[in-house]
């Protein structure tokens, strides 16, 4: 699908989030695919590395949960350095032998594509994360309420190491815009509850497995008391659950665009993902949230974090500008 | 009973180790619930001296992030057993126990006298798959592993962990002992799948035929976990093998009726 949008796209970036690297045998499969895009984009690639979730490494691809952290760190590793290293090397890792590693193509950006990390509030992620410089992104489906406590816990860690960049950051946030708010609640409303009671459900058993969460993680998660989502025995949420809850940002452009001011700072995000379709959404309802989010909310939220670089854009990608002061509003 | 700590490999593993009895000594592995010195050990200790390692990433015994494989496993055993001296002596394995005294008797079958496998796991059929006990509900694994549902073993692994952490204030005595439970249990569970993920056939049925000391399959008529056609597997595999497989039991069978398979186990190392 990259490559793709990298023919039918000018000047975006393009944001694979990503390919689960410990996957891969070998992984240097990832370093060459991720080359080749940034080759044919015109180094305009974010390099996504995702660990996994439990249900598609372990599950249904059969990864052992109590090594895959451990293959992931040697598989980020071997990449990097494939992308970097200007002779022939070879590797002897655990998981990974390869006698002779001579990267064809290079990537176009220099080093290498920035590095984005989603993850799930893994506390051992955000540490990594951080010692690594790569961009941290939560992304869940759960809105901002939950991720200002996950992104909490990654500013404590990255203060501790003098990091305060917001770039740094990344969070996904599940919107919807319309011209009134009773007509954002009729349209998109069915569409968000059947997204959080139907979709979202997940058998316990498959949320989990052996080893994919370290014992530190474990023990926060039971400290904490997180639930996650569905509330497995009570009644199904409503939309008006949803907004209460966070999981949705939903208004008219101007209230949108407060919100997500307020959420950008309270999460001390540089980089904010919108979902504009979410469950059942049609095609065309998606377009037009897609349309009045693009041109009625996203300009108006530009000009935020000026005072810093944005160090994890990929170098071949557009920079866009904040709307004018008298185009703001609604 | 007494437990002692053991260092294996310069410190790189801590052991705990359970030792009662006096006598011969007698190897005993346990199974994937862990190590618990239940009546039937403690009824095997009247005539022998039996050792019971807790394996690395359970309780206390570390050094599980140096073990990779079964491969790892089976020479960290192998180094365990030559630094207590243990050589010519009986076996006895539980479930992933089981699996593990029958790869060591496999690798070395001249250094074991006499073979127990208590429903040990290590082999596949598609026709009597192995419950997933890595995603199996409380409710199933509690009667995949006990005949008697009222007994109070089955009745602590039915109870629902999500609901017992909610009921309790983490902060509390209560609180911290459940999270204590549930963090080792999810660490052995992590250790196991080194071991056993996602099939627990790891090719021990490439080996079993190196199994050449008598060898007694002890089997729950109820076990859930690997149903009793496994205890015909491994009898065909292993040449000087008999079966015996005990009623009103399921995958605990020691724990069960711990008088019967001691009797058992002890006729079996005295008589053959």
């Amino acid at each position: 699908m990259a490559a793709a949008l990298a023919r039918q796209t000018r000047d975006v970036a393009i944001i694979v989030m990503g390919n689960s690297i410990a996957l891969y045998d070998p992984p240097i499969r990832v370093a060459e695919e991720f080359a080749m895009l940034d080759c044919i984009s015109g180094g305009r690639l974010v390099a996504g590395f995702p660990v996994g979730t439990a249900m598609d490494t372990a599950y249904c691809y059969g990864a052992n949960p109590a090594l895959l952290r451990d293959k992931y760190y040697e598989a980020e590793e071997l990449i990097i350095k494939a992308w970097t290293e200007d002779e022939v090397f070879s590797f002897d890792g655990k998981y990974t032998q390869l006698r002779y590693v001579n990267l064809w193509p290079r990537p176009l950006q220099d080093p290498h594509p920035p590095v984005w990390v989603p993850g799930g509030g893994s506390i051992e992620t955000w540490e990594w994360t951080v010692e690594k410089g790569y961009l941290y992104a939560y992304l869940s489906y759960s809105g901002f309420k939950r991720g200002k406590k996950v992104m909490d816990g990654f500013w404590n860690v990255a203060r501790a190491h003098e990091v305060d960049n917001p770039y740094h950051a990344g969070f996904l946030q599940l919107v919807a815009v319309g011209d009134s708010e009773q007509e954002v609640a009729e349209k998109f409303g069915p569409h968000a509850e059947y997204f959080f009671n139907k979709m979202l459900h997940t058998y316990p058993g498959y949320t989990d497995a052996p080893g994919y969460r370290t014992v530190e993680s474990i023990r926060a998660g039971l400290l904490a008391q997180t639930t996650g989502f569905g509330r497995e025995d009570d009644a199904p949420l409503t939309w008006n659950d949803i907004i209460e809850r966070g999981n949705v940002v939903a208004g008219t452009p101007r209230q949108v665009t407060e919100q997500l001011e307020q959420v950008i700072k309270d999460l001390h995000v540089g980089h904010l993902m919108i979902l504009n379709q979410f469950g059942s959404i049609p095609h065309d309802l998606a377009m037009e949230n897609i349309k009045k989010m693009a041109t009625q909310v996203a300009p108006n939220l530009r000009h935020m974090w000026s005072e810093y670089e944005d160090h994890w854009w990929p170098q071949g990608a557009i920079v866009r500008q904040p709307a004018a002061a008298s185009a703001s509003g609604d | 009973m007494q437990q002692n700590r053991v260092s294996v490999r310069s410190g790189k593993f801590e052991i705990e180790v359970m030792e009662g009895g006096v006598g011969e000594p007698l190897l005993f592995l346990h199974g994937i619930g862990g190590l618990e010195w239940d009546g039937a050990l403690e009824r095997l200790s009247a005539t022998y001296r039996v050792i019971a390692p807790r394996t690395p990433g359970y309780g206390a015994s570390t050094g599980t992030e140096n073990l990779q494989d079964v491969q790892d496993l089976i020479y960290f055993y192998l180094d365990f057993l030559d630094q207590q001296n243990l050589y010519r002596l009986p076996i006895i394995g539980h479930s992933l126990g089981g699996m593990i005294a029958a790869e060591l008797a496999a690798v070395q079958p001249d250094r074991f006298t006499k073979l127990v496998l208590i429903s040990p796991l290590g082999l596949w059929d598609p026709d009597h798959p192995v419950l997933d006990f890595f995603v199996a509900s409380p409710s199933e694994l509690a009667r995949a592993m006990y005949f008697d549902q009222d007994s109070s073993p089955a009745r602590a692994i039915a109870s629902s962990p999500q609901q017992r952490t909610i009921e309790v204030d983490p902060d509390s005595e209560e609180g911290r002992a459940i999270i204590d439970y549930f963090v080792e249990r999810a660490k052995s569970m992590a250790t196991v799948a080194k071991y056993l993920w996602p099939i627990p056939n790891k090719g021990l049925n490439k080996r079993l035929h190196r199994v050449s000391m008598p060898t007694l399959l002890v089997w729950g008529e109820r076990d859930g976990i690997c149903p009793t056609p496994y205890g015909d597997d491994f009898k065909a595999a292993i040449a000087d093998s008999r079966l015996r497989i005990v009623p009103e039991a399921a995958h605990m069978v020691a724990e069960e009726q711990p008088e019967r398979v001691a009797a058992l186990i002890t006729d079996f190392l005295a008589n053959g």
